[in-house]
C-alpha cells in the first residue's frame, strides 16, 4: 500500500516536473497580489509599513494558493474517467487510494514549494517573520492542501462533470475568500461578518498564519486552526478516497 | 475453462424527469471459453457488448448471474480475478499527459516488478509493438492507433492469462488493423486466452476460434465462424427482381437446392450450397417463369448471413 503511494507519488511528481510551467503559473497571481496590493495595503490609513504590512498579508496569501492551487486538481481527474485511464487503474492490480493519495501528496509538495517561492519573494521585500512560525505556517498550508485536494478530487468522482464542478466552485469560492480576511483584515468587517467568518476554517488558518509570522505561539486560533484544517482534511481524504474505491464495481 | 458465465444479466437504471428508467443491457448472457483460445463477441451498438466485458473484468456488478475468471468469481474474488486479467477498454484508458513509457513502467511496478524487470519489459513491450520511437512522447501527441498501441501494451505488461480486448480495431486504418490481428495471434500462440468485442464481421470471421453473436443483450447463436457459416449454406446469390418479389421468393423456395430464402429491402438472399453450380439452374427457372432480373450476385455466405438468419435484420444496418 505504502509502495503503491510512492510509486504514484514518484509518477505525478514526474509528470509535474515535466511540466513545471504551470504551477509556476499558478503563483503569477499570488505574487502580483504581493507586489501591487501590499504597498496598497501599506499606503492606507490600516496599513503601517511595508514591513507589517506584509507581515499581515503574506499569511493571507499564502492561504489563497493552498486553496485556488488545490481546489482545481480534480479538473484533470474527470476526463481521466472518461477517457478510460481510471477504469483501467481500477481493473488492475492496484489499490485503488494510492491513486488518490499519490495525487494529494503531490499537490502538498508542489503547495510547499510554491509558498517558499513566495515567501522568498517577501523577504526580498522586507518581510521578516518567525523562522520556527514559518515552519509551522507551511505545515498548516500542507494541510490546507490536503483539504482543499481532497475536496475537490471528491467532487470530481462524485460529479464527473467539469460544468457542475465550475460552477459549485464559483458558488463558494468568493464569499470563502471575503470572509477570510485575506485581502484586509476582518477586524474592518462589521460584526455579523465576523461572526459568520467564526465558521470558515480558512479564517481561522488565516489568523493563525498572522499569529506564527508574529512569533505569538501561544495565541489560541493556531491550535484551532490546525485541528480544524486536519479534522476537515480527513473527512474530504476520506470522501475521496471512499469514492475512489466505488469507481466502479 | 478460463471464463465461465451463466445467465449474466445487467440493468441500468437512469434517473430521467420522468422517474426511473431502466434499460436491460444484457439479458442473460452465458459464455464458455477455453484457455488459449481468441473467443469473439459480435454484435450491433448497443448489443451489450461493453457491459457483458465490464461486468467479466470487475467493473460493474452483474444485477444476477455468476461468472468465473480462472476459476474465481467475480464478484466474491474480484482481486483474484484482476491478477488474472489485462483490460483494454472501448475508450483506450491510457494517461494522456505521460509518456507512453512512464505509463508502462507504472503499470508494471503496480503489477509487482522491480524498477530494473519493469523497465527491460516495457522495452521488450515497446520493441513488440514497434513504439520504441514514439516512447517519450506524451500520449496524447500521438496518433489515435498509436494511442491504442500504447494501450494495448499496457495491458500486456503483467502477462496476463486472459486479455479483454473492447472493440481493439476501431478507427485503426487497415495496415494498424492487420497489425494488431497478428499481435492477438502472436498472443495466442504464447498460450494468451484473449476475448474480444467487435461489430466488425470480417475481423470475428477472421480473427476468432470461436464467437458468440449478441443482439438486445442476448447470445443469438454459438459457434466457430466456419460452423456458423454453414448453417446457413455455403453461398449465397443475392438479386433484385424488381416488381416480381413475391413471385420470386416463393418459386425460389420451392427449388430444391435451395435452403432458405430471405427477402432483404429490394432484394432477394437465396443461401444454398455449390452456387457455381446451382447458379444456371436458378436462373432457368426464372427465365421459364418470366421473370425478369435487375441484378443477380453469388457470394460466398458470411457472418453478417448468420446474423440476417437469426434475427431478420443485417448487422450492416442493425445499429
Ligand atoms: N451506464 C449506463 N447507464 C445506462 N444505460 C447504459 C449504460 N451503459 C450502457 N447502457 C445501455 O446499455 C446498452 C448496451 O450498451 P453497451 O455499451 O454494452 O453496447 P455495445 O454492444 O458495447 O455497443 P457499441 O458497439 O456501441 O460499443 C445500450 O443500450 C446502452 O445505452
Ligand atoms: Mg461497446
Amino acid at each position: 500500500m505504502l509502495r503503491q503511494t510512492t510509486l504514484f507519488l514518484g509518477y505525478e511528481l514526474r509528470n509535474t516536473l515535466r511540466n513545471p510551467i504551470w504551477p509556476l503559473f499558478g503563483l503569477l497571481q499570488p505574487v502580483l497580489y504581493l507586489l501591487l496590493f501590499a504597498p496598497l495595503v501599506a499606503n492606507t490609513a490600516a496599513g503601517g509599513s511595508q514591513a507589517d504590512t506584509l507581515l499581515q498579508f503574506t499569511p493571507g496569501v499564502m492561504m489563497m494558493i493552498a486553496l485556488f492551487g488545490s481546489l482545481f486538481v480534480g479538473f484533470g481527474m474527470i476526463s481521466e474517467i472518461r477517457n478510460g485511464y481510471l477504469e483501467r487503474l481500477a481493473v488492475s492490480q492496484t489499490w485503488r487510494p494510492a491513486i488518490v493519495l499519490g495525487r494529494t501528496l503531490r499537490d502538498m509538495i508542489v503547495l510547499v514549494v510554491q509558498a517558499l517561492l513566495l515567501v522568498a519573494l517577501a523577504w526580498a521585500m522586507g518581510l521578516r517573520a518567525s523562522v520556527p512560525g514559518l515552519a509551522l505556517m507551511l505545515l498548516l498550508m500542507a494541510a490546507t492542501g490536503l483539504l482543499a485536494s481532497g475536496l475537490s478530487y471528491g467532487m470530481a468522482l462524485a460529479l464527473r462533470d467539469e460544468n457542475g464542478m465550475s460552477q459549485i466552485m464559483q458558488f463558494f469560492a468568493l464569499p470563502l475568500i471575503l470572509l477570510t480576511g485575506i485581502m484586509l483584515p476582518m477586524s474592518l468587517a462589521p460584526d455579523w461578518m465576523q461572526a459568520i467568518a467564526q465558521f470558515n476554517p480558512l479564517y481561522h488558518a488565516v489568523e493563525a498564519g498572522r499569529a506564527l509570522f508574529a512569533g505569538d505561539f501561544s495565541n489560541g486560533s493556531i491550535p484551532l486552526a490546525f485541528a480544524l484544517t486536519l479534522a476537515l482534511g480527513a473527512l474530504t481524504m476520506a470522501w475521496s478516497v471512499s469514492s475512489m474505491r466505488k469507481l466502479a464495481g | 475453462m478460463i471464463i465461465e458465465a451463466h445467465g449474466l444479466k445487467k440493468t441500468f437504471t437512469s434517473r430521467s424527469r420522468k422517474g426511473p428508467k431502466t434499460v436491460e443491457a444484457v439479458k442473460g448472457v452465458d459464455l464458455s471459453v477455453e484457455s488459449g483460445e481468441i473467443f469473439g463477441v459480435l454484435g450491433p451498438n448497443g448489443a451489450g457488448k461493453t457491459t457483458t466485458v465490464r461486468m467479466l473484468a470487475t467493473l460493474i456488478p452483474p444485477t444476477a448471474g455468476t461468472a468465473l475468471i480462472a476459476g474465481y468469481d467475480v464478484t466474491g474474488q474480484p482481486a483474484k480475478v484482476r491478477e488474472n486479467i489485462g483490460y483494454v477498454g472501448q475508450a483506450g484508458g491510457v494517461d494522456e499527459n505521460a509518456p507512453g513509457r512512464e505509463g508502462l513502467v507504472l503499470a508494471a511496478r503496480i503489477g509487482g516488478m522491480s524498477r530494473r524487470q519493469a523497465q527491460a519489459r516495457s522495452e521488450e513491450l515497446m520493441a513488440a509493438f514497434s513504439l520504441t520511437d514514439l516512447a517519450d512522447r506524451p500520449i496524447r501527441t500521438l496518433s489515435g492507433g498509436q494511442k491504442r498501441r500504447f494501450a494495448l501494451a499496457v495491458g500486456l505488461v503483467n502477462r496476463p492469462p486472459l486479455f479483454f480486448l473492447d472493440e481493439p480495431t476501431t478507427g485503426l486504418d487497415p495496415q494498424n488493423r492487420a497489425n494488431l490481428w497478428d499481435e492477438v495471434r502472436d498472443l495466442r500462440r504464447q498460450g494468451t486466452s484473449i476475448l474480444l468485442t467487435t461489430h466488425y464481421l470480417e475481423e470475428a470471421d477472421a480473427l476468432c476460434d470461436r464467437l458468440v453473436i449478441i443482439d438486445h443483450g442476448l447470445v443469438v447463436t454459438e459457434g466457430s465462424p466456419g460452423e456458423l457459416k454453414k448453417e446457413v449454406a455455403g453461398d449465397v446469390v443475392t438479386l433484385r427482381l424488381g416488381d416480381d418479389a413475391r413471385i420470386g421468393q416463393e418459386l425460389l423456395a420451392a427449388q430444391p437446392y435451395i435452403k432458405e430464402v430471405q427477402p432483404e429491402e429490394d432484394t432477394l438472399r437465396a443461401y444454398l450450397d455449390d452456387g457455381e453450380h446451382n447458379l444456371p439452374l436458378l436462373l432457368r427457372a426464372l427465365t421459364e417463369r418470366g421473370l425478369s432480373l435487375k441484378s443477380i450476385s453469388l457470394d460466398r455466405a458470411t457472418l453478417d448471413d448468420v446474423f440476417l438468419r437469426h434475427t431478420g435484420r443485417s448487422l450492416r444496418d442493425a445499429a
